[in-house]
């Protein structure tokens, strides 16, 4: 399949935001310094699921948030996402460029950085990793690359088969794909991906010093690493209970706990010495599955804006994260290309019983199943509640979430009659990653449940497009169609509350947790614990 | 395992409405504190239309959520109980609930007890090679987890209250299975079976008539020990995940919606159903003891 | 005898290939790992490719027969998630587990054996209402409750142990307590039948004849003879509490077979749940063997009788 989508995306803004970065970098190399002799103390940091040591090896990123908490400590890349730098942050590269036609982009190396195992780090590991990569989106960057060629013995360029614009985003982003994330090539073949994935060396701040598959990851401070590494060891332990976390965090035991419940924000925010880390992460939206069908009540747009004019997102966003998230007008998070601001739509009973008056539901009707994403089922029971006011009747439906991702897969059928889904996403990169997992025909989660056959024509047109003018428009257009129309509710952005213990180092909770695109805490080389 | 002696075994051959006789009889002189709880929770879920004040669905209109009982500050009669984290009547969830638990307890049990006591007559009265199959799948069940089940038929069917009772009847039948076969085979060797197979009795009017009756008492013991355990294992259900499903008010999902509010202070939302729960499987486990003692002393190791 | 053993050998195999069986469907007719896993921005290419590594692309009969052609040589296959063979992972997680299972049932016993001693000698009592209550008290509660109270009383209040994970003894005490509790009513009962049973045997009743004290009697007679089937079924119990401590294991995030399996489950890890129900089915199987092999050694008549 032809994925156009890649060709081009504002093409002057990204090649001139990466020449001057690139400059901009290249001029301010951070100053070397021996980083493991001045690390001192421990970090402890409770996880909120279990560990799946595939997460340990960038070679088999699975495109999801998750593997970046463990990247960030163990492995670099040649550029990433740190601070406010989207994706183009130097790390391993102290600077790059992508050439004028984007056709190729060229990477040079930091003098002197070396992997764990003490072996330099070489454009040779660098061509193996990309090469060898077969994880997220691997298919994109093996059609579109023609070879890479080692200048010298601190320099790499790519070279594409055709202009590849999002080629810096792609590679750059660690929630996206793996690719410039770099191994060494020598140890990994030795031991094997398997292998790796048990005992991985990398070139990040953090090497391996044991490993229960599962259950803890110990790390030690790199001291080759060129950044300082301020904290000796750190320790990252599985514990699935929220409950046990949070008594681990009173209890110091952990420094740094991910997740903390909707019921316990404002519990845990009164500790001592504790800081609450709200990070915005996904998007909650409701979808109509088969609201094209005119049987359908929700195939009358009146019916679908009521259903907006009825849900209390403020309410909701109090109840579920303690306020902390931010009810939304768009659906697609703002932190991702081409995505538009809206504004927060409003509530108001009054109208939605109108419009359904209108509609010809003066006494509402009933909802067959209203599915929460799992496991927010209390998320859809507020739901259920807010739209009972104007008189549509919904049931909760729950869903084990492997069961759930697999209806969703299984498409409209799943979900015969009058339903509702109270959805929930995060997608880094750019808008068309929502659009074509979550709305268009076809689409990975999609399915045929909610398409728009001329917004679907107008994504064709966007993916064919190499002007970023039109692109833009087309983005922006395709996006005011949906929203417009209510074809999906934007209900609010989920807050991923974590949870900082008074050991840590830190003036506000951004220090520990700069999120913009990684809702995990990071750079770890930069956080410092009290003695 | 244990060896029967011949006279109690006699004593016990009664006919089914003789038994249902002795077990009235046997009714009044139950514990106390067991029948009153049992009888108590049983009124509640008969009644509950009747004594709840609110819809256990539903969040009290206009009551906040988190508030506590009504002798803590902050709290208010109009909800005894408190509410929950969606504003919701604790005391009105408490009553449904009874029903719920009640009726998954029973209920898993009935079916639990149905299936396991069906194999272990088949198993133990015709033997040969059903036997083997019934008494190998019985082993092989036991290695099964049963939130693999639980997820299994959610995956088939969805979750329900009645899918959670089956699939706790499907779990807890194998402790029936096993037991009842071994009493079958000692009965089959008993004179009065073998007397009515040379009187030609069929297969059916034997086991109806003969095997069956005999059996109730183990079973009916059992049965009083394994409600306790269903509705634990209900409980445990809702922890991980494929429990009753939501907004259903069953004690073991309140309890387990609930948990981190434990670590909050808010201990009313667990507390309750938590009691709740310790008072109906404690009462069940004294009545099956006694039970136990009352009818089938032999039975041991259940 | 050895035919006995001969043919309950060659039951145990075809319960396991039972066993093989049925789990090896279950999973597979609860879900697909790989939509599972790629939620947010994956595409069809992705999941083929994910697929095609993991061997799911292949029929389901040629899965099953790669599966017991591998089991018959004592590999279970490689876990999607962990990257490593199933009875790696396994018997990795095993020694925490015999730690956990071995103290939860000594818990199980110092609660139930002196309840159902108490219980059986001092029958409808005042004593004997207060021990089954305490007995009784650990099936009563649910599991995560019970730990999530024991969590907030000894570690957020009184400061005394540690919340979760393992390390020394102290890590154990809570988890082993929350377990071996909710197995506590089970050896009371079997303490007390045995010990009424014993009691009122012929040997007991000379032992008393002969003027011997009643606590002699108790102590030395009737309590010997009644903890055979006692430590009996604790080692039965112990072998569901290495193989299935699921929910204690995850409140008190212990690293051990009950959490693996939680873990493998919820991600269709597929043989990973197919290898963890293996072995624990071999566990259970064998224990059962053992007993009943144990027991028709001491007891013929169980010999004729199957």
């Amino acid at each position: 399949m032809k994925r156009p989508r890649f060709e081009a995306s504002g093409l002057f803004t990204l090649l001139a935001a990466a020449l001057i970065l690139g400059a901009v970098a290249s001029a301010a190399i951070p100053f070397a310094s021996p980083a493991g002799a001045a690390a001192k103390g421990k970090l402890v940091l409770a996880w909120h699921a279990g560990f799946a040591s595939r997460w340990l090896d960038p070679q088999e990123h699975d495109g999801t948030a998750t593997p970046d908490n463990f990247f960030t400590a163990i492995h670099d890349a040649l550029i990433k996402n740190q601070g406010t730098a989207l994706y183009d942050y130097p790390a391993l590269a102290e600077h790059f460029s992508v050439a004028a036609d984007a056709k190729s982009a060229t990477f040079t190396l930091r003098k002197g950085v070396k992997f764990h195992n003490g072996d330099p780090v070489t454009p040779q590991d660098v061509k193996f990793s990309y090469e060898n990569y077969r994880g997220a989106k691997a298919d994109v960057f093996k059609k579109k690359t023609e070879r890479v060629e080692i200048v010298d013995d601190r320099t790499i360029r790519f070279v594409f088969k055709e202009p590849f614009l999002d080629f810096a985003i792609l590679f750059g982003t660690a929630n996206v794909a793996g690719p410039g994330w770099v191994v060494p090539e020598k140890y990994y073949k030795q031991v094997g991906a398997d292998g790796f994935k048990q005992k991985p060396i990398g070139a990040g701040p953090y090497k391996l010093a044991r490993h229960e598959p599962g259950v803890r990851v110990e790390m030690e401070a790199f001291d080759g690493y060129y950044r300082p590494v301020n904290v000796k060891q750190l320790v990252m332990i599985s514990v699935p209970e929220a409950a046990t976390r949070v008594a681990m965090l009173e209890r110091g035991e952990a420094d740094i706990v991910y997740n903390v419940p909707g019921e316990l924000i404002t519990k845990v925010g009164k500790l001592p010495g504790v800081t609450l880390a709200p990070v915005l992460s996904g998007s909650f939206f409701i979808e109509f599955p088969g609201f094209q069908d005119p049987k359908n009540p929700f195939h009358d747009k009146r019916v679908r804006e009521a259903v907006s004019l009825a849900v209390d997102r403020r309410a909701m966003n109090q109840a579920e994260t303690a306020g902390m998230g931010k009810p939304t007008g768009n659906w697609i998070n703002n932190d991702v290309q081409y995505a538009i601001e809206w504004p927060e739509y409003p509530r108001n009973v009054e109208k939605a019983k109108q419009l359904l008056r209108e509609a010809g539901y003066p006494n509402g009707f009933d909802v067959d199943w209203v599915t929460p994403l799992p496991t927010f089922y209390s998320r859809g029971e507020r739901l259920i509640a807010q739209l009972r006011e104007v008189g549509i009747r919904g049931r909760l439906q729950t869903m084990e979430r492997g069961i759930y991702f697999q209806r969703l897969q299984g498409g409209l059928k799943e979900f015969p009659g009058t339903q509702i889904i109270l959805h929930g996403v995060r997608i880094a990169g750019s808008w068309s990653f929502w659009y074509e997992g979550h709305f268009k025909c076809g689409g990975f989660n999609s399915r045929d449940r909610i398409c728009v056959k001329d917004l679907d024509g107008k994504f064709d047109q966007y993916e064919r497009s190499i002007n970023p003018a039109e692109r833009k428009k087309l983005a922006e257009e395709i996006q005011r169609g949906i929203l417009d129309n209510y074809y999906l509710v934007p209900v609010f952005r989920h807050a991923f509350v974590n949870a900082i213990g008074p050991r840590v180092v830190l003036q506000k909770w951004q220090d520990v947790f700069p999120t913009i695109t990684t809702g995990y805490a990071y750079p770890w080389e930069d956080i410092k614990v009290k003695d | 395992m244990a060896t029967i002696p011949a006279n109690t075994r006699l004593a016990a051959r009664r006919t089914a409405s003789g038994w249902l006789g002795a077990l009235v009889k046997a009714a009044r002189e139950a514990p106390l504190m067991a029948v009153i709880i049992l009888g108590g929770l049983v009124l509640v879920a008969l009644l509950a239309d009747l004594i709840a004040p609110y819809d256990p669905t539903l969040p009290v209109k206009g009551a906040e959520m988190f508030v506590p009982p009504f002798w803590m500050e902050g709290g208010s009669v109009a909800t005894p109980l408190g509410t929950d984290f969606q504003g919701r009547d604790i005391l009105s969830r408490l009553i449904y609930g009874a029903r719920v638990s009640l009726v998954v307890g029973l209920m898993g049990t009935l079916v639990a007890g149905g299936i396991g006591t069906a194999m272990g007559i088949l198993s133990g009265y015709v033997g040969g090679w059903v036997d083997q199959i019934i008494m190998r799948v019985t082993d092989a069940w036991l290695a099964l987890p049963a939130i693999v089940f639980a997820i299994f038929l959610a995956a088939m069917v969805g979750p329900s209250m009645w899918n959670i009772i089956v699939i706790l009847g499907a779990v807890y039948w194998t402790r029936y299975a096993r037991v009842i076969r071994g009493e079958v085979l000692t009965l089959r060797e008993r004179d009065f079976v073998k007397l009515a197979e040379i009187a030609g009795a069929s297969k059916l009017r034997v086991i109806k008539k003969h095997i069956l009756p005999n059996v109730m008492n183990t079973a009916t013991v059992l049965a009083s020990l394994t409600v306790g355990v269903v509705i634990i294992a209900e409980a445990s259900l809702s922890f991980l995940g494929v429990g009753v499903p939501p907004p259903q008010p069953a004690w073991g999902l309140m309890l387990s919606e609930a948990r981190p509010t434990l670590m909050a202070g808010q201990w009313w939302l667990t507390v309750f159903p938590g009691a709740c729960i310790l008072l109906i499987v404690l009462a069940t486990q004294l009545f099956g003891d006694w039970l136990r003692v009352r009818l089938d002393p032999q039975t041991r190791n259940l | 005898m050895s035919q006995f053993i001969i043919r309950r050998i060659l039951y145990s195999v075809v319960t396991l290939f039972i066993l093989s069986a049925t789990i090896f469907l279950i999973v597979r007719l609860t879900g697909d790992p790989v939509a599972l896993m790629a939620e947010a921005s994956a595409r069809p290419e992705d999941l083929e490719r994910i697929r095609h590594q993991w061997g799911l692309d292949r029929s389901w009969p040629v899965q099953y027969a790669t599966f017991m052609q591998n089991a018959l040589t004592g590999e279970l296959g490689k876990s999607f998630n962990y990257r490593l063979p199933v009875s790696e992972l396994y018997f990795q997680r095993l020694p925490n587990s015999l730690t956990l299972g071995l103290a939860a049932t000594l818990i199980s016993l110092l609660i139930g054996i002196p309840a159902g001693i108490i219980s059986a000698v001092k029958v409808n009592t005042a004593w004997d209402n207060v021990a089954k209550g305490v007995a009784l008290l650990g099936l009563s509660i649910p599991g995560f409750w019970l730990g999530l109270v024991l969590i907030l009383v000894f570690s957020v209040w009184l400061r005394w142990l540690p919340t979760s994970g393992s390390g020394d003894w102290r890590h154990v005490v809570m988890p082993a307590l929350a377990l071996g509790w909710y197995f506590a009513a089970s050896m009371l009962r079997l303490t007390r039948s045995s010990m009424l049973e014993v009691l009122g045997s012929e040997y007991i009743k000379l032992a008393r004849l002969k003027g011997l004290p009643d606590f002699v009697v108790i102590a030395m007679h009737a309590f010997k003879n009644a903890l055979i089937p006692v430590f009996t079924l604790a080692g039965v119990n112990m072998v569901v509490m290495v193989n299935a401590a699921v929910i204690i294991e995850v409140i008190f995030a212990w690293p051990g077979i009950g959490r693996l399996l939680y873990e493998g489950i919820f991600q269709r890890d597929f043989p990973l749940v197919q290898g963890v129900v293996i072995m624990a089915g071999f566990m259970i199987i064998g224990i059962n063997l053992f007993v009943d092999v144990l027991y028709a050694f001491i007891d013929p008549r169980i010999r004729l009788s199957r």
